[in-house]
């Protein structure tokens, strides 16, 4: 058997590897024909600056749901929503394009008008992922421009869901942030006559005083609003926020100023509560700053397409799936999604319901059979005739059976227990205080009790917070998990069970693995699936051979099976595969292009007779061999054991039966060591909706928790029962069944392959090449919380000597207008450095 | 000494300007996106591959896109 030495060759366009489909185009590799395509493209138009600005930029095309319809875009709600303005045959248009990512999608996108000239002019908002296009609507349809971009593979998202992505940071906050910098500056400055002593003039010293008081109405009246709310809200529901100690400072600062400027006694604080607003201002700014461009909550419309394409006297048309009605009839091809609970009318259904109940392998439908809402069509087209509409379909009712469970337990946050024992502590000690000196001094009590109250900053508390977490945000963002908010980092420090979805979670959405096992030379069955090595050589008949592999994949090429293209795409034409063992392998990464046309390489075998038997297999002569491919029956084969939900394909050539295929999902790579990294701290479980767990997964979760045929619900109940026995849970999931439990573990997780697809509501995002590095995330959260709390001893250090200062009255303005900044920038800067110092540290482990 | 609170007002008045400005850029969106500029200023105008001498006296003008409001 020849074995082609495949060097590691990355594609030109999207810097995937290049594995079976690698095409050589104009001296450049690429790793199948959509990415050649796309290059072609560019070439044409003059645009091959594209990848010379970045290295690779493409993105590679996965086909998903409604990638074909352009219909939807004539429908009159989805034009209101994203067409700006039309007159005068020239509109403009505002889409969702969440593929764009680096510097080369934006000078692509700002240059569509050389691709075609009916386009005026594109804009490109790269923060919030949208892409605003001018162009002449009365030339080029909407429709039309649609498939360009999808062609260079920015095609537009649109969900059914009410609004998209929120705009990112509030304006409110970089105001309020720029008028709060101003004022500190000024007041700053305005103090330092003060600082110096150079105060001499009476004049000069009250014109100076009146000055500040004057600048610190704004920051009373405008800046602090939000923090009195909060605090106030705090009151009325008796609970104890971070806002309270807060609110109480500046009131105190304030009125305490205010006394001192009027009675002429000193020049007031008002420095120290315009830095004091100024430093909080930026810790709520860095809070607010999330994934703007990723979606975390879903309703249930966002995963159905808008449209489906129904039959009508008139011909085809475009219908919104809430307008269906029983009776009507809808086609719906290869990858889409079935809407409503329907019959099959027409075709043969390959039903994927992966991303509902978790079962890998898509179940057959004949005609006359009920297909049920949420399935995805795996093969040709098919009709179907609507049973029952969308609000009484299966989907709408699992959905609400998972939403109706119990609300996730409360997890205490640490910012909240710090700030009840802060605001205790403060009011004691100022009690203290005030006892103190009423019976030493009396007329000192006012005086020092306000200044316990000023120079007792949470202001560090407040900030240690969000610059520790939300650097920890980033940094995991860089690593492939996006998460929602920086509670979801305490909550993840906190977890101490995993549990872990299969389908699609830990085995990939769309690659196969392929596996080839032959029959025995005594023609027995194999019982064991494992591939012998040592000693069982001579029981093996030889692996398929070039030759055999070819006309094996010219005949699946015409067969409409799901499985016939997966082995389609595993065998090439020229009869070699990627290794050498002696049980012939390979995997694929890319999905399968149903509808994409066939490379151009080995339209010259000759194949005819052709018979498929639905449910059995396909045969036909190719190159003049009888080939049959299918099941063992049709085969003349013998039963193989089915271990772990294989899909068997039994080979036939010349009334020979030579063995099987075993055909599986593939598991992702280093999920074995990921879990086992994870056992050593922390307790794991599998949860499935599959009948079976392979043999790789079983091992790695040996000796804990797995359950299969797990129904939605019964994940969630899964959950809620670790939950009352006080654990903490963390759920991965990625699919429809996963929602109840993401929704109700403490942190849920979704797994994605792009993050332009749908994922169920959840707390964080993970990429699909970086779910092996859990333990790594979970350990950076572990060690953001301890760096916060090792912030809060510091500051807590600060707060000790200032309140020392203020108790023995020595407290004067100028040492907490240092004291102040001091603590807040020493304790940021103590986080930051703190949080990378601890992800380089971990990134070293993985 | 007292005409440093003529320029107190003074220079006071020209920062709340900006500070108004500032104002108004962040209300008029300029900060939503800030990606997207620093890269957009290092593309180049596309070359004017479609000069032909004989015929055209002058490069055509195609990158519209240049002309922003």
């Amino acid at each position: 058997m020849s074995v082609r030495e495949l060097t590691k060759v990355n594609c030109y366009h999207c810097g995937e590897p290049c594995t079976e489909d690698r095409r050589l185009h104009d001296s450049k590799d690429f790793c199948c024909q959509g990415c050649e395509v796309v290059y072609d493209l560019l070439n044409e138009a003059g645009l091959c600056d594209y990848y010379a600005l970045e290295e690779r930029p493409g993105v590679k095309q996965r086909s998903s749901v409604d990638e074909q319809r352009t219909e939807l875009f004539d429908l009159a709600e989805v034009r209101e929503r994203i067409v700006e303005f039309s007159e005068a045959g020239i509109s403009r248009v505002r889409f969702h394009v969440p593929q764009m990512h680096c510097s080369s999608c934006i000078w692509l996108l700002e240059n569509l008008h050389r691709m075609e000239p009916a386009i005026l002019r594109s804009r490109v908002s790269f923060t919030q992922k949208e892409l605003t296009i001018t162009f002449r609507e009365e030339r080029f349809p909407l429709g039309q421009l649609v498939k360009l971009l999808r062609k260079i593979g920015y095609g537009p998202q649109l969900t059914a869901a009410k609004d998209q992505v929120d705009k990112g940071v509030p304006h409110m906050v970089y105001v309020r942030l720029g008028v709060a910098g101003f004022i500190f500056g000024n007041t700053m400055m305005f103090s330092f006559p003060e600082y110096l002593g150079a105060n001499t003039e009476a004049g000069l010293r009250t014109g100076f005083q009146w000055l500040t008081i004057l600048f610190s109405l704004p920051v009373v009246f405008f800046l602090s609003t939000e923090f009195f709310r909060s605090a106030w809200a705090g009151i009325r529901s008796r609970t104890v926020n971070i806002d309270q100690p807060i609110a109480l400072g500046i009131v105190a600062l304030w009125t305490r100023s205010l006394w001192e400027v009027g009675t002429g006694i000193g020049p007031g604080y008002f420095d120290s509560l315009a830095g004091l607003l100024f430093f909080l201002l930026i810790g709520r700014w860095y809070q607010a700053y999330t994934y703007r461009a990723l979606r975390f909550d879903r309703a249930l419309e966002d995963f159905l397409p808008l449209v489906v394409i129904r039959k009508t006297a008139a011909g085809e048309v475009a219908t919104k799936v809430a307008d269906l009605v029983p009776g009507d009839h809808i086609i719906i091809r290869d990858h889409e999604l079935v809407p409503v609970d329907a019959v099959l009318r027409s075709g043969v259904g390959h039903i994927d319901n992966s991303f509902i109940t978790g079962e890998p392998l898509p179940s057959r439908k004949e005609v006359g059979e009920t297909v049920k809402a949420g399935g995805r069509q795996r093969g040709a087209l098919i009709e179907l005739e609507v049973l029952r509409t969308f609000a009484e379909s299966r989907l709408k009712q699992l959905w609400a059976e998972q939403v109706s469970l119990q609300d996730r337990p409360v997890m205490p946050r640490l910012i909240d227990t710090v700030a009840r024992r802060f605001t205790i502590a403060v009011l004691l000690i100022a009690l203290g205080a005030a006892l103190y000196w009423w019976g030493k001094d009396p007329a000192q009590v006012w005086p020092v009790v306000t200044a316990v109250l000023i120079v007792a900053c949470p202001c560090a508390l407040a900030l240690s917070m969000p610059f520790a977490y939300g650097h920890t945000i980033r940094l995991m963002g860089k690593k492939g998990l996006f998460l929602r908010d920086a509670e979801v980092v305490e909550r993840m420090a906190h977890v101490d069970t995993v549990v872990f979805d299969k389908t699609g979670t830990l085995t990939a959405r769309e690659a196969h693995e392929v596996r080839w096992y032959a029959r025995t030379a005594n023609s027995a069955p194999v019982t064991s699936p494992r591939v012998q090595y040592n000693g069982m050589r001579d029981h093996w008949v030889d692996l398929l051979s070039d030759e055999q592999q070819a006309l094996v994949q010219a005949l699946a090429r015409n067969s409409t099976h799901p499985l016939s293209a997966v082995l389609t795409q595993e065998l090439r034409s020229d009869g070699t595969t990627t290794n050498g063992d002696q049980c012939s392998r390979s995997v694929s990464r890319s999905p399968i292009q149903w509808d994409a046309a066939p490379p151009g390489r080995h339209t010259d075998t000759l194949i005819t007779d052709v018979h498929e038997t639905a449910g059995a297999g396909i045969q036909g002569m190719v190159r003049s061999h009888a080939v049959r491919i299918g099941s063992s029956e049709f085969c003349g084969g013998a039963e193989m054991m089915r271990t772990n939900g294989d899909a068997h394909v039994h080979v036939t050539i010349d009334g020979v039966w030579l063995g099987h295929f075993a055909i599986r999902k593939r598991a992702r790579t280093g999920i074995a060591a990921a879990v086992a990294q994870l056992r050593t701290r922390l307790r794991v479980a599998l949860l499935t909706g599959d009948a079976q767990v392979d043999t790789e997964l079983s091992d790695a979760f040996h000796g804990a928790q797995v359950r299969t045929h797990c129904s939605p619900v019964d994940k969630a109940q899964s959950i809620i029962h670790e939950q009352q026995q006080g654990h903490r849970v963390l759920m991965v999931g990625d699919g429809l069944n996963d929602a109840g439990a993401l929704a109700q573990s403490d942190v849920g997780i979704t797994v994605t392959e792009t993050t332009a697809a749908l994922t169920p509501a959840s707390d964080a995002i993970l990429d699909a090449e970086a779910v092996p590095l859990l333990p790594t995330f979970l350990l950076q959260a572990r060690r953001a919380r301890r760096i916060v709390l090792a912030s809060l001893g510091i500051s807590l250090c600060y707060n000790l000597v200032g309140v020392a200062f203020a108790v023995s009255g020595h407290l004067t303005p100028l040492f907490a207008a240092i004291l102040m900044p001091l603590s807040s920038v020493s304790v940021v800067a103590f986080v930051t450095v703190g949080v990378m110092l601890a992800a380089h540290r971990s990134a070293k482990l993985t | 000494m007292s005409v440093i609170f003529l320029l107190i007002a003074a220079s006071t008045l020209v920062a709340v300007v900006f500070l108004a400005a500032f104002i108004r850029a962040v209300r008029t969106g300029q900060y939503d996106d800030d990606r997207s500029p620093a890269v957009r200023m290092l593309h180049d105008p596309p070359p004017n591959a479609n000069y032909d001498l004989t015929t055209d006296p002058a490069p055509r003008e195609r990158d519209s896109n240049q002309l922003d409001r």
